[in-house]
């Protein structure tokens, strides 16, 4: 969903590490859950339609505030099914109960929700329902397609699409307007306008960084173009952090600002971090799409102050965005009842009136192109960013996002050793180049130790 | 912040260990009250800083000095407004917490002296292997056990229930270590062996003398079972699923996993939410901690008789 891997305190360090192990003692076998019947001629789809007019009692994971509305609507439409809406615990938290579950056989819920960075492990290990085998490769028009490449892993379509993140820039206007800055287009312009915010007053940042953050520096090379990583096959892996093009202007772009101390390695959403986002000592929040809520919720008295634009490039006439966060709904193969948890998640996500309760309801960035298209949607002027048409900026971010980003089959893990890699460069404004190395050799050797056949460059 | 839920316990453990182990000095050492005031702010900055920031709105959360109050005063309001966030989910967490503290924690200390002072007193085959895996156990962290519990559990379908919490609570090597040595020096045999002559049974001489002669063990492993218990989080974490059956650390946990990432819908803002939780949260474990140290402290006395 709208989390980004790492953003999380203190206890969920923990949790990382032992979802690891959990992920170790699983070693990417089958998981004991139930096979699905092979697609037994064109029934599979038809079975899910059926499935909808037949009572069915479904478990549903998630930790989406105010998505019970949503699951109400399909409770009027469809009152045979019963969804009962349990809040496991968020992101890594959820993860760890849910491959606990899977393995011991019970106990895991019919439908759950998996954020895209997670989503390849549980895929590759059998965890949840390959959806395709079931129909629901019939949607994927439905979905932009940087969505839709997220969910269609190795063949197989694994979740559907729930919410996105393309990264946009929000910035501080009155800030930006006080040192009569333009808004940077490209990163060049950016490493201007830092040293602009700095010349101002030394305390002051463009914008921070967090050390702990793998989601944030992924969505970055991404931006710049880079694809470090690279599932084929069942167990073929591989990871350029040290040669791709685009992790190379990621660290020039980031070397540079970090080496000059023009940006603050800050951990994000911690009590010094808002306050510096609500005192003006960052100017700039690059992030996904989801971050309004953000904003608004924590720092009220910013009210006014915020604008959106989209992301700087590295060269303009060929503009490239990534995403940040997002997550889908799949279904665990534990299941009795699999083609009315098929049913349930595919109305959930890519119904109209789904979609839109999920987006005003819920406050999730749609996944749709019917909803990132509808001009209703793109026009609805939002009052605290002093009314500024921020869908027209944050759909076009959308639009924007480079297709091909794969996360590793083993994401989680890798997000967890982050903070002791290359975090430890951003927080010493050092090497980034040697640190990213030394996460890839660090990839390298788990992914090996798991059974996967490890390319590295 | 979310190290606050962890930080009271450390605080509390570390004041209990304080007034235990201070010498009772006569004269006034300079060096030792700058130390002891230096380690005074170290444990008491945190709830300080708790206390201040619950009462603060949560437009001057991020916005004010955080070692100092806000403009208005607006705990009761936060308080008001934690009690009742999401159908009063708060109260209900700990309620929980209080079952699974009070039942876990009163019955982990029961079993440690049970367990302790057989050890200790009674002479079988196996004793010393078996005190030898007790040991063993203390050095298995609960955390290492969680994902095996889940999966024992998990086959007698106790997953998901308040059981999949307090059987493991029930369980505390350390207590039972403890109890075994306190028990053989606390209660002489000597005492045993007339009651035994005045033809007691064994139950009644646990039951009426040496329990009492126990009393502070049983207080000084009930505390920090509570205290485990109370801040207990990666077991509640695997075995529960249901929100409705959460302690509060993971109740806790989850709106600030919300909050931390814009999950909490369009118009929640749970921070403010968080920081009151947590601050009610602590209280009843002070609670604890002032009422219990007290029979704690009296009864080492109570444990003396004349060899």
């Amino acid at each position: 969903m709208r989390t980004l891997p790492s953003r999380r305190g203190v206890m969920t360090a923990g949790v990382a590490t032992a979802l690891s192990l959990a992920l170790a003692a699983c070693g990417g076998g089958s998981g004991g859950g139930a096979t699905t019947a092979p697609a037994a001629a064109p029934s599979a789809s038809a079975a899910v339609q059926d499935a909808l007019s037949k009572p069915a009692e479904l478990t549903f994971w998630t930790w989406v505030t105010g998505i019970e509305k949503t699951v109400a609507r399909f409770q009027a439409k469809y009152p045979n099914i019963k969804v009962n809406v349990v809040n496991a615990g968020q992101s890594a938290d959820q993860y760890t109960k849910l491959q606990t579950a899977i393995k011991a056989g019970s106990g895991a819920p019919d439908v759950a929700q998996i954020e895209y960075f997670a989503l390849p492990q549980f895929a590759l290990s059998k965890q949840v329902v390959n959806l395709a085998e079931h129909g629901s490769d019939a949607l994927k028009d439905k979905f932009a397609p940087a969505a839709w490449g997220q969910v269609a892993i190795n063949g197989g379509v694994y979740g559907i699409p729930q919410d996105t993140g393309p990264m946009a820039m929000f910035y501080r206007k009155d800030i930006f307007e006080k040192l009569k800055i333009e808004p940077p287009k490209t990163w060049a312009e950016f490493i201007e306008a830092a040293k602009k915010i700095k010349a101002d007053n030394a305390d002051n940042f463009i914008t921070s960084i967090d050390p702990g953050d793998a989601g944030g520096v992924d969505s970055l090379i991404w931006q710049a173009g880079g694809a470090p990583f690279r599932t084929s096959g069942e167990n073929q892996v591989s990871v350029t952090l040290a040669t791709d093009p685009g992790v190379k202007q990621f660290v020039s772009t980031w070397g540079t600002l970090l080496g000059e101390k023009l940006v603050d390695p800050q951990p994000g959403w911690t009590d010094e971090w808002w306050k510096g986002m609500g005192s003006g000592k960052y100017a700039v929040w690059m992030t996904g799409a989801w971050a309004p809520n953000g904003i608004i919720n924590s720092i009220p008295q910013t009210k006014g102050k915020w604008a959106v634009a989209p992301m700087p490039q590295y060269d303009a006439a060929k503009p490239m965005n990534a995403e940040n966060g997002g997550s889908s709904v799949a279904v665990i193969p534990q299941s009795k009842n699999i083609p009315a948890a098929v049913a349930f998640a595919q109305w959930l996500n890519s119904d109209p009136e789904a979609v839109k309760s999920l987006n005003e309801e819920a406050g999730l960035f749609p996944a749709t192109k019917t909803l990132l298209d509808d001009q209703a949607f793109r026009d609805a002027p939002q009052e605290f960013f002093g009314g500024q048409k921020i869908n027209q900026v944050l759909g076009d971010a959308s639009a924007a996002v480079k297709a091909d980003w794969q996360y590793l089959p083993f994401q989680v893990y890798a997000n967890s050793i982050f903070k002791d890699t290359v975090g430890q460069a951003i927080d010493g404004g050092g090497d980034l180049a040697g640190a990213l190395k030394t996460w890839q050799d660090r990839i390298s050797a788990f992914g090996t130790e798991q059974g996967f056949t490890l390319s590295s460059g | 912040m979310t190290a606050v839920a962890g930080a009271p316990a450390a605080t509390t453990a570390q004041r209990g260990t304080h007034r235990s182990t201070k010498p009772r000095r006569r004269g006034k050492s300079p060096v030792l009250t700058l130390i002891m005031l230096v380690m005074f702010g170290y444990a008491v900055l945190p709830l300080f800083w708790l206390l201040a920031n619950s009462s603060k709105t949560s437009a001057d959360l991020f916005s004010t000095f955080g070692l100092w109050f806000g403009g208005d005063f607006h705990l009761f309001a936060n308080i008001a407004d934690t009690l009742s966030y999401n159908n009063g989910i708060f109260l209900r967490w700990f309620g929980n917490t209080v079952l699974y503290s009070v039942v876990g924690a009163g019955g982990a200390a029961l079993l440690a002296t049970i367990g302790g002072y057989a050890l200790a007193k009674y002479d079988f085959p196996g004793r010393k292997l078996l005190f030898a895996v007790v040991l063993g156990a203390i050095s298995i962290p609960g955390t290492a056990l969680a994902v095996p519990t889940y999966l024992l559990f998990s086959q007698i379908g106790l997953v998901d229930t308040p059981w999949a919490v307090l059987i493991p609570s029930l369980c505390s090597p350390f207590g039972l270590y403890l109890m075994r040595v306190y028990a053989a020096d606390a209660v002489p045999d000597s005492i045993l062996e007339s009651a035994r002559i005045d033809g007691a049974g064994e139950f009644r001489i646990f039951r009426t003398i040496a329990l009492r002669l126990l009393a502070p063990g049983f207080v000084t492993v009930l505390l920090f079972s509570l205290v485990a218990t109370w801040n207990n989080y990666f077991l509640p974490l695997i075995v529960l699923n249901t929100p409705d059956w959460f302690p509060l650390t993971v109740g806790l946990n989850q709106w600030n996993a919300q909050a931390n990432s814009g999950t909490s819908g369009a118009v929640d803002a749970t921070y403010s939410l968080i920081l009151t939780g947590s601050l009610l949260s602590i209280v009843p474990l002070i609670i604890a901690f002032l009422v219990l140290q007290r029979f704690w402290q009296s009864g080492l006395a109570t444990g003396s008789v004349k060899q």
